[in-house]
């Protein structure tokens, strides 16, 4: 891994640093104006990574795409989160990923939620279809699953 | 798509039967635009993420400083207003009006292109494929 934008440090910074930014945005504005803060901020995000990929538009295999993004946002990319799998039922998507940000470090049982990356994933298959969703997480690993699982339905 | 047209319809006759009144969106609660009619210099997604977040935290503040339920966000600029009302759990109202607007008969505007939105939210089953 290069640095890029910091010399010294690195391009990459502590978890506890993040988490400790979403929770104390939390604290200040309330979790629901946080997380739609941080969802929009992820759709963008998502977005840009896909057309940093030249993915935007593009039809591609699922596995395909599964495995760009995979590579793009895990432990060789930006190490957003781990992303497993992609499952499409119909026009509903299922993404499975772990080790996000949101659940890093929270005691099993706790009710938060995944935002950021939740809307990454959302802003990345937005930009490859041209569709847009809402997302929302049906799984997590705090509370008994094997993933923090994101499901994405088109908005009609 | 007809739910969303029959939005889009609704809001188009709203900004249009009123020259006070420059745009409206139709929001959901976390942000994601549904329907829109706003000038062109406004990006729609940030507007309605913008939207969804500012009814949240004016809700907060009614909680948290006790004044109990909000019934709208109201911005007020020296070229007009904002407002930012709820639809129901399913979506939020923002309309953007003139300087010149009344007050009263905006809100009275306001209250039942509301009730329109809900009624055409809850008259089809969802707006989520």
């Amino acid at each position: 891994m290069s640095a890029e934008l910091r010399p010294e440090l690195g391009d990459f910074c502590s978890i506890v640093c993040m988490k400790a930014v979403i929770v104390g945005i939390e604290e200040a504005l309330g979790e629901k104006a946080t997380a739609i803060s941080l969802i929009a901020a992820g759709r963008v995000r998502g977005k840009q990574v896909v057309e940093g990929l030249g993915l935007a538009g593009q039809s591609l295999p699922l596995e395909d795409l599964t495995s760009k993004l995979a590579f793009a946002l895990g432990k060789d990319g930006t190490r957003l989160l781990v992303l497993d799998k992609i499952e499409q039922d119909g026009e509903v998507y299922r993404v499975y990923t772990k080790e996000t940000i949101c659940s890093s470090g929270e005691a099993l049982g706790s009710e938060r939620q995944c935002t950021f990356a939740l809307g990454a994933v959302q802003g990345a298959l937005e930009a490859v279809s041209g569709k847009r969703f809402r997302g929302k997480q049906i799984e997590s690993v705090l509370r008994g699953g094997t993933h923090d699982t994101f499901e994405y339905t088109p908005i009609a | 798509m007809a739910n969303l047209s029959s939005l889009q319809g609704l809001l188009q006759n709203f900004v249009v039967s009123s020259p006070d009144i420059q745009g409206a969106a139709v929001v959901t609660p976390d942000g994601l635009p549904l329907a829109a009619v706003l000038p062109n210099s406004m990006d729609e997604e940030r507007t309605a993420a913008m939207s969804a977040a500012m009814l949240s935290l004016g809700e907060r503040i009614g909680r948290e400083l006790a004044r109990g339920t909000v019934e709208r966000v109201f911005v007020q600029g020296d070229m007009g207003y904002g407002i930012l009302t709820s639809c129901g759990d399913e979506a939020m109202l923002l309309t953007l009006a003139s300087k010149d607007a009344k007050q009263g008969m905006l809100f009275l505007e306001i209250k039942q292109m509301s009730e329109k939105v809900m009624a055409t939210m809850g008259s089809n089953a969802s707006l989520f494929a």
